[in-house]
């Protein structure tokens, strides 16, 4: 990953970016995982120092996190317009590599602009939801990461049977629960291959 | 599972597209200026925002440490309801509701399940908030912030008891439509959000909008031969409740036949304005001698708990946490007997 880049995924993100580079970026993003996880850190960081709630990193990668805050002299001090792209540069480039990536359990693309209404467009193209490579694997751009996995036991498959149910149901929730619940049924994990659609879905509870 | 891949590069400019096209469906002066609104004004106004505009959005997904990409398309014309939300990521599954018509397209298990539902029935919308829920709940405005580049109003939905869940509502203050929204505990804990990565409020979406991407070429369909039948309020129920978590009540019973399904299953809802719990029952086959052990489940932040309760299996199904579906469960009782226990 080069600098560069680094730079304009930093503008972008702080909607400094001219909208042509922008654009070209963007369309960067959608077919780059390693680029796609680097604007998922820069989100979650950028939370992190939002102090959004509900957002929190592990505490050894949060004390990392507030040491490099506190030693960048960039964030401390005010920084002329000019210097700003610069000095965001400098100041996440240290958060690079494992040991953030290693604490973030997300990976997140968010942005808004501004633009004429596609008509009838056809679906985006599907990307992988989860991005992980070693750490210290060598991509040939630059800093590894690590994306850790979901908890493989939080999301259980749902049955035709639960299908049902959970189509049956959503017509009576409230549109935000609604498109909850959907959401979440559209993107459980699929069986894995070969594997046999269980008599149910629900997993047995200890008594 | 495999999807074949048609548009990658269309994903960027769909992407930066937020767009509203057609002033009449975008941006209507409100009545009142922003500032003036309440939270519960907000949340009604979000609500027709959400189930009467048309738009065209992605947004991510994420719950439990996973963040996938969605996409929503909603379409209200001529009275009819069609929306359709498909995985961009992993599974390609695919929901398409059309009018009376709900589809699941399912390409993991080569399935397509179809259910006809009544033509009078529209989504629910988010209940206006009275007196009682107000006592379930604190809502309120929390804070006025820009998100994206858009001013919106974050307004707070906290559940005073830990029988349901609250949300965090990020409400566009031009459009009314919430650009984000978090699901939390009663501890403000978050456990599922929604942010938008792009959103389009159109006039008028075409029909092909609303056809599924993926091939269903050998896949099974499963129908439900017969259209549900609502009876709220019926008499003479088979099925009631002993007790509900307090603020619940029950809005809907129907006995409908669910795709797949050889009999009728009978329907109950429950809910407490914001939060609501379907319980659904059915004749379990014969038994295999062993004790049925009560199972649970769950689909992002969605509980469901199914036991046996003479001789019928009861499922609840909600978007609270795992001990309300377990509680209502366990409440239920077929008309003459005792309760099935917690």
């Amino acid at each position: 990953m080069n600098e560069e880049l680094d730079s304009q995924l930093s503008a972008m993100f702080d909607d400094e970016l001219p909208p042509a580079e922008c654009e070209l970026l963007a369309r960067r993003l959608s077919r780059d995982e390693y680029l796609k996880a680097r604007w998922g850190r820069y989100a979650i960081v950028g939370a992190v120092i939002r102090a959004e709630r509900g957002v929190r990193l592990n505490a050894p990668l949060a004390g990392r996190v507030n040491a490099v805050l506190l030693a960048e002299p960039a964030l401390a001090a005010p920084t002329a317009p000019r210097d700003r792209r610069q000095a965001r540069v400098r100041w996440w480039q240290p958060l690079a590599g494992a040991a953030v990536a290693a604490g973030v359990a997300t990976v997140s693309i968010l942005w808004l602009r501004t633009q004429a209404p596609l008509n009838g467009a056809p679906l985006a193209a599907r990307v992988p939801a989860h991005t992980s490579v070693p750490v210290g694997a060598t991509s040939g751009q630059g800093d590894s990461y690590v994306v850790p996995r979901p908890k493989a036991a939080a999301v259980v498959v749902p049955s035709t049977e639960l299908a049902n149910y959970v189509v049956a149901h959503s017509v009576f929730s409230n549109p935000v629960a609604r498109r909850n619940l959907l959401s979440a049924f559209m993107t459980s994990e699929a069986p894995a291959a070969g594997a046999e659609e269980p008599q149910s879905d629900v997993k047995a509870v200890a008594k | 599972m495999s999807r074949p891949l048609r548009s990658s590069g269309r994903f960027a400019s769909l992407a930066l597209a937020w767009a509203v096209a057609g002033a009449a469906a975008a941006e209507e002066p409100p009545q009142k200026r922003p500032l003036e609104f309440t939270a519960t004004e907000w949340l009604e106004r979000m609500d027709q925002a959400l189930t009467t505009r048309n738009y065209d959005g992605t947004f991510s997904h994420w719950q439990g440490g996973r963040v996938e990409m969605l996409r929503i398309i909603h379409r209200v014309q001529d009275g009819t309801v069609s929306e359709r939300l498909a995985s961009l990521d992993g599974s390609g599954r695919e929901f398409i509701r059309t009018g009376a018509s709900l589809a699941c397209y399912l390409p993991d298990r080569r399935t397509v399940l179809v259910e006809q539902r009544p033509a009078e029935e529209s989504l629910v919308s988010f209940p206006t908030v009275n007196d009682q829920t107000a006592t379930f709940y604190d809502i309120r405005e929390v804070g006025h912030m820009r998100l994206n580049r858009r001013d919106t109003h974050v307004i707070a939905v906290s559940p005073k008891d830990e029988y349901r869940y609250g949300y965090r509502l990020w409400v566009d203050e031009s459009t009314a439509m919430p650009l984000k929204s978090q699901l939390v505990d009663a501890h403000g804990q978050v456990i599922e959000q929604i942010v938008f990565a792009s959103l389009t409020l159109s006039s008028r979406i075409p029909d092909t909008a609303f056809r599924p991407e993926i091939s269903t070429e050998g896949f099974r369909w499963l129908h439900n031969d017969a259209a549900p039948h609502p009876q709220p309020g019926a008499a003479a129920p088979a099925w009631s409740v002993t007790s509900l978590p307090p603020g619940f009540r029950m809005t809907v019973r129907s006995a409908q036949v669910l795709p797949g399904s050889a009999g009728a299953v009978d329907h109950l809802v429950f809910t407490d304005g914001f939060a609501s719990v379907s319980v659904f029952v059915e004749r379990q086959p014969a038994p295999s001698g062993q004790p049925p052990v009560p199972e649970s489940a769950t689909v992002g932040s969605s509980s469901a708990f199914s036991t046996v309760v003479d001789g019928h299996k009861i499922t609840a199904v909600g978007e609270v946490p795992p001990a309300t579906v377990r509680f209502i469960a366990g409440q239920l009782k077929a008309q003459g007997a005792a309760p099935a226990g917690r």
